[in-house]
């Protein structure tokens, strides 16, 4: 009876949320505007903008895939959890995520967005049983709440000012605050969709509480969330406050560049299957905060071409990096069903026992490595352009010497990409299995295998048909008053001609190139035999571990990661015979050491300078208010 | 989707052309590289034919596959070729024009080069052996290192050029002196790196098989026969064309000179800019195997100071760049 209710719960929700975002997607692609209308939307009674639409496809892509996904990967759980109350949270993420995309005023928009953090966290902490889970769930619903006073101050000081929650209405007023407060709303934004986004430096929660979840949750959270707070920044920054400074352009740029380097640098080292993808995204939430401060600096300089670029690299970006990290996240949940471990090192040679989603996983791995031909490259390639051409047309200073620079550290950083996704990837699929769990792996249900397909075989649409992918674009382009995109049949900026001639030919030709090479490669003769070990037989101890695959990337930048490494021997007699040796290392994370640990120390310590006011004598607090009565009524005088 | 297939025969025949000049041209540079070196250690040295040789010998040999291995092992010399015949489309023959010459080719070279390592660093782990796994973890750290100053460098000539295409960026250097301060930077930039990509002392020695230093070696070692010969072949490519590169951006093809007014081709232009263009290549060619010569290999936590230096002249590159031509 219980256990067909909860199969009923599970079935049934996610049933629900993927014909919801079918229909959505149904809904968008029948409503989607013709030409440039100035991208207001009409659909079924509801108004909202181009750039409201785009990111609704986006959750609604998102939706789909987790949904058919999760419907058999919360399998594993009937029986042993409450999957009823799980998918109250899952409707009411999903639901509340949708809402903060649909209103148009204040108000609204800090219950819906309360309403995701605290549905979201639920889902944080569904394995609630591991001491480890409590503790990221603790750390997101810390985080998430500090960006949310920033939020709510933001929120309210705007209303104090216009006397109204509506954006329109803030839109308007806002040219009459004075530059200062301008900026100071654009910090506190900042600082609250930062930390939901998980910029540098307040992604501290985000590799926490992203890998306990059940991994269809990891995937909308890394994924769609994320993406709905840049969502908000774009609308109540950009498109609110404005005139726009060029310094907020700057200062994204800046974390953008930041969140990416250091995103990357920790998922690299990381060992932990979705900890290691948590890290990605923050890299890629960098890499799309850099292209949003770009598309800012050149909207202030009205370059309103590279305001498209940047855009159009963004929302490509953004799209791709949905698709690649759901399908990877969904491999990792795949991974973790099939063998009850997150740790690398305990996995190899799942590619042979789970082909299908290796596959997959080998797919959403070259994405997120950015390399061609799947689209993770071509958003870089228009990223790379667009910081290209503001350094050009920048007539002087300091930009045009700091935004080539920035191209660097993107190369560095997508290098870093592909070293951290081929760790992943071959420590998890290829070689040898490292443990019996490993080596006893199945392949899953269809279900978890298709939603993976299908994240990926979008991805390859862009590809074979880039102008399609554009012309939805122009929805949220409209927003920005910009330049229409090229679309089927026009092109507006030569840039975008260039890039139609690379892409459908790159992924063409490498199809071409490689299978007439695989024909020829078919060599006479083929023997099966052993890895060579120099005559000695091969264990699965011998191959490189995730750890020491990129130990050289450790030992560099051990100076950033605080990595010291402490190595303990035990000799037997004399110091050539070697007893034991335990090598034990740790990385921290540098935010943590500089900015979060300090400041709780701060707290806890202004908690206990404040404790001597609260003495338990009912007296003093008597006092106390006699005290506060006199101050305001002189206050008031 | 029409505009994207203005392909017409020519095109076709063209591309061919240069994909097969390429591949047939890669191993006698080879060779003639390991000539130099044979003359520097007072040696004879094998033909200059020795490569085609040993392509042809490995080409028949049966291959042994790994057991542990799985499909990636089998694909990915081809995938390796094909990728570094890809990128080779976009570099301009001597002759001064590349197949792909549309805005943004550079970044196309680089990703190819990207794609290539990533199925070269996936099937070195592939079939669990140790050397396998110490040539992947190596290379995708040295292609970190690189990769930054490979752009860079790339992207300082493009602020130079004002364009992001190949063809038209060395067009265009055509008409700048040579002893432009940015330029000179720039080019050492890519010589250094150049050192890193094609695998050659100090940052690797392709001639040994010793595990203490190989990173490129270490990853074909469960390799042989037809697929050995594949990877082989894409390295010797990958150096033609980092060579061709380097040489074209230090003296660039006029292609103004090779039409007539008329629009034909003049064929004694062609041939004598051909020639000069292969001499450079085989200097080139002569130069590093000179400097592979005269250094040691260096360990490899040093190969990051090596690399710094060509980050450094990129850097510096887009600093004198910016003096220069920006503007403070």
């Amino acid at each position: 009876m219980v256990m067909g209710m909860e199969r009923g719960a599970r079935v049934g929700t996610m049933g629900l949320t993927l014909v919801a975002a079918i229909l959505g997607i149904v809904f968008l692609g029948w409503n989607f505007p013709s030409g440039y209308e100035s991208g207001r939307w009409q659909i079924a009674g509801l108004a909202f903008d181009g750039l409201t639409a785009f990111f609704l496809f986006l959750l609604f892509l998102g939706q789909g895939m987790a949904s058919l996904y999760g419907m058999s990967y919360m399998k594993e759980y009937e029986g042993k959890k409450s999957l009823v109350s799980f998918s109250l949270a899952w409707l009411g993420f999903l639901g509340s995520m949708m809402g903060v995309l649909i209103v148009d005023q204040g108000f609204y928009f800090l219950f819906l967005w309360e309403l995701m953090s605290l549905f979201s966290f639920f889902l944080v902490i569904f394995e609630h049983e591991e001491a480890p889970n409590r503790t990221a769930a603790f750390i997101y619903f810390v985080m998430t709440h500090v960006g949310t006073v920033f939020l709510t101050a933001a929120v309210l000081y705007l209303y104090s000012k216009t006397g109204s929650f509506a954006y329109t209405d803030w839109a308007t007023y806002a040219p009459g605050l004075s530059q200062g407060e301008r900026s100071f709303l654009f910090v506190f934004f900042l600082i609250g969709f930062g930390t939901k986004a998980g910029l540098v430096p307040f992604h501290i929660w985000l590799p926490y509480a992203h890998p306990v979840a059940p991994s269809p949750v990891s995937a909308l959270m890394s994924g769609v969330m994320v993406k709905v707070s840049l969502y908000m920044i774009m609308r109540l920054v950009w498109l609110t406050l404005n005139p726009v400074e060029i310094w907020w352009g700057v200062v994204l740029l800046a974390l953008g560049v930041l969140s990416a380097f250091v995103g990357i640098l920790y998922a690299s080292i990381e060992q932990d299957v979705k900890r290691l993808l948590a890290y990605s995204t923050v890299e890629n939430i960098g890499i799309l905060v850099t292209a949003l401060g770009t598309a800012m600096i050149a909207q202030t300089l009205g370059y309103s071409e590279i305001v498209v670029l940047a855009l159009a690299a963004f929302f490509w970006h953004g799209l791709h990096h949905l698709l690649f990290k759901s399908t990877l996240f969904m491999a990792a949940g795949n991974i973790i069903q099939a063998t009850h471990t997150r740790r690398l090192d305990q996995l190899g040679g799942l590619l042979k026992k789970m082909p299908r989603t290796g596959f997959w996983a080998l797919g959403g791995a070259i994405g997120l490595s950015a390399l061609p031909p799947l689209g993770g490259f071509w958003g870089e390639w228009l990223l790379f352009h667009s910081l290209w051409k503001t350094s050009v047309q920048a007539g002087e200073g300091m930009l045009k010497l700091v935004l080539p620079l920035i191209i660097a550290t993107i190369a560095f950083v997508s290098a870093l990409a592909l070293a951290t996704m081929v760790k992943w990837f071959a420590g998890a699929f290829l070689g040898q299995a490292r443990s019996p769990q490993a080596e006893a792996s199945q392949e899953l249900a269809w279900p978890q295998t298709t939603a993976m397909g299908i994240a990926l075989c979008l991805s390859v649409l862009p590809v074979l048909w880039p102008q399609g992918l554009l012309a939805i674009f122009n929805a949220p382009m409209g927003v920005f008053n910009l330049p229409v995109l090229a679309t089927t049949n026009s092109v507006a900026l030569p840039i975008f001609t260039n890039l139609y001639q690379l892409i459908t030919p790159y992924g063409l030709l490498i199809l071409l190139f490689t299978g007439i090479l695989f024909l020829l490669s078919r060599a006479k003769q083929r023997r099966t035999s052993g890895t060579w070990n120099c005559g000695t037989p091969l264990t699965s101890r011998m191959q490189y571990t995730s750890l020491g695959m990129t130990m050289p990337l450790r030992i560099v930048f051990k100076r950033i990661l605080a990595f010291h490494p402490k190595i303990d021997r035990e000799y037997g007699g004399n110091r050539y015979i070697l007893r034991s040796l335990q090598y034990h290392s740790r990385i921290r994370e540098m935010a943590e050491d500089v900015i979060y640990r300090p400041t709780m120390k701060l707290v806890l310590w202004c908690a206990d300078r404040i404790r001597i006011l609260q003495t338990g004598s009912i007296h003093i607090y008597l006092a106390y208010t006699l005290v506060t009565l006199v101050i305001v009524l002189i206050w008031t005088m | 989707m029409s505009m994207v297939w203005q392909l017409d025969w020519k095109i076709i025949v063209f591309s061919c052309f240069h994909l097969l000049l390429f591949l047939l041209a890669a191993p006698l540079l080879q060779g003639w590289i390991k000539k130099v070196k044979a003359f520097w250690q007072m040696r004879r040295g094998p033909s200059l034919l020795q490569p085609y040789r040993d392509l042809r010998k490995y080409m028949d040999k049966e291959e042994v596959i790994s057991e542990h291995a799985s499909w990636i092992l089998l694909i990915t010399p081809s995938i390796v070729l094909g990728s570094t015949l890809l990128s080779s489309l976009v570099i301009p023959g001597p002759w001064g024009g590349a197949p792909i010459q549309g805005m943004g080719s550079l970044f196309w070279l680089v990703a190819s080069f990207g794609l290539a390592r990533f199925f070269l660093a996936l099937a070195g782990l592939d079939a669990g052996g140790t050397f396998g796994g110490m040539g992947s973890s190596r290379e995708v750290f040295v292609a970190a290192l690189v990769e930054p100053a490979f752009i860079l460098s790339l992207v300082v000539l493009a602020l130079m050029t004002e364009t992001t295409s190949l063809t038209v960026m060395i067009a265009e250097l055509q008409g700048m002196s040579i002893f432009e301060t940015p330029r000179i930077l720039a080019l050492l930039a890519l010589v250094l790196i150049a050192i890193a990509e094609m695998g050659r002392i100090p940052v690797d020695n392709p001639d040994t098989h010793l595990e203490l230093t190989m990173i490129h070696e270490g990853m074909l070692l469960d390799y042989s026969g037809r697929s050995l010969a594949f990877l082989h072949w894409a390295e010797q490519l990958k150096q033609l064309l980092l060579l061709q590169l380097i040489a074209l951006l230090i003296m660039p093809v006029n292609m103004n000179l090779l039409y007539t007014q008329g629009g034909g081709i003049q064929f004694g232009v062609l041939v004598t800019q051909s020639i000069l263009q292969i001499g450079l290549v085989a200097l080139l060619g002569a130069f590093f195997a000179t400097i592979e010569s005269a250094h040691v290999k260096v360990r490899l936590f040093r190969i990051p100071n090596f690399l710094a230096v060509g980050l450094a002249a990129a850097i510096l590159a887009l600093l004198t760049l910016w003096i220069t031509k920006g503007g403070i």
